[in-house]
């Protein structure tokens, strides 16, 4: 093999290697990690189910797949499924705001009670009876009211 | 689409229904699915799936975002919402259903028979799923699994994918209800 054609399939190798190395880095590559990307809206869970109940499409053109904050208050913290969630009060009694935490969120959540006022940052999925937020973390967090 | 209208205006009738007793509600009922095949195995999780069922008609209803499904890997959850599963068209997928032969009153479990309509993609199927129904003092858990054949609601897979997707995947679900009114 000439010393030109040792260079192109080096250079071949290298590009197929690094396109592999991107590929799986890409491809495993967990989840989002909330903490690192920057709020696009901001909002109260009050203002949140309500846009939802008044109109759903135009609510999800706006909040679906962003990252939002949320202000709010604590209706309920549940363990269900080995999941952490907080349920934060809407704009009725019978819609709320479903916040799945991300894991490192646990030790915090745990010192969350109801009634008490927080902020917490999300991805907005859409709305079935409540909206429904993942990969959830506090922030900000007030004390209790 | 109809049937959607159909499910959303029982939900809404669930709520706006004076006689809530007989009525049990679950936020966060999980459902999982799962692909198995000889080049690799694929697995999401749903957890903030709602359903409703009124005792009184025996007859249930469950409603869920198809995008809060939650993945291993951030590919798959990409390929599964934009190519698959297109959730910004169908962004719901929903049963509605009656328990065949069931008593809410009698303690402990109970198997029963579901039968009604599973609709993903607005494309209705009908379903016949073998469940358990636990009743624990007026809470109800109810578990089961069944197949969903991938063709049957015209997902497209294109050919170089199409080892890594199972032809028929498998559901499993568990919701625990809690009477509607908290």
């Amino acid at each position: 093999m000439s010393k030109k054609n040792k260079i192109t399939c080096s250079i071949i190798t290298l590009l197929l290697l690094g396109g592999l190395y991107i590929y799986f880095e890409f491809y495993n590559y967990p989840r989002i990690d909330i903490d690192k990307v920057s709020t696009e809206i901001k909002t109260s869970s009050k203002n949140l189910t309500a846009s939802f109940i008044q109109n759903e499409k135009n609510a999800n053109s706006i909040y679906k797949g962003k990252i939002i904050e949320v202000e709010g208050v604590v209706k309920e913290v549940s363990f269900l499924n080995n999941r952490n969630t907080v349920i934060l009060y809407g704009d009725n009694k019978y819609s709320g705001v479903l916040c799945d935490m991300q894991s490192n969120q646990m030790i915090e959540i745990r010192k969350l009670v109801k009634g008490q006022k927080i902020m917490l940052k999300g991805v907005c999925k859409g709305f079935l009876k409540d909206a429904i937020l993942l990969n959830c973390m506090l922030i900000n967090q007030q004390s209790n009211e | 689409m109809n049937r959607i209208i159909i499910l959303l205006s029982l939900l809404i009738n669930f709520t706006d229904s004076d006689n809530r007793s007989d009525q049990v509600i679950t936020r966060q009922g999980q459902v999982s699915f799962f692909s198995y095949t000889s080049v690799e195995n694929i697995e999401a999780k749903n957890n903030q799936v709602l359903s409703i069922i009124d005792f009184s008609r025996s007859e249930i209803a469950i409603s869920m975002l198809m995008n809060a499904f939650v993945f291993k890997k951030s590919l798959m959850h990409e390929h599964f919402n934009e190519s698959y599963i297109e959730s910004d068209l169908y962004p719901k997928a929903t049963f509605q259903g009656s328990i065949i032969d069931f008593d809410p009153l009698a303690e402990g479990i109970q198997t029963k028979m579901v039968k009604g309509t599973l609709t993903i993609r607005d494309i209705a199927k009908e379903v016949e799923i073998k469940t358990s129904i636990e009743n624990i003092d007026g809470t109800y858990l109810i578990t089961g699994d069944f197949e969903v054949v991938v063709k049957d609601f015209e997902i497209k897979i294109p050919p170089i994918l199409a080892p890594n997707i199972a032809k028929n995947i498998s559901i499993k679900f568990r919701f625990e209800y809690q009477p509607y009114e908290k």
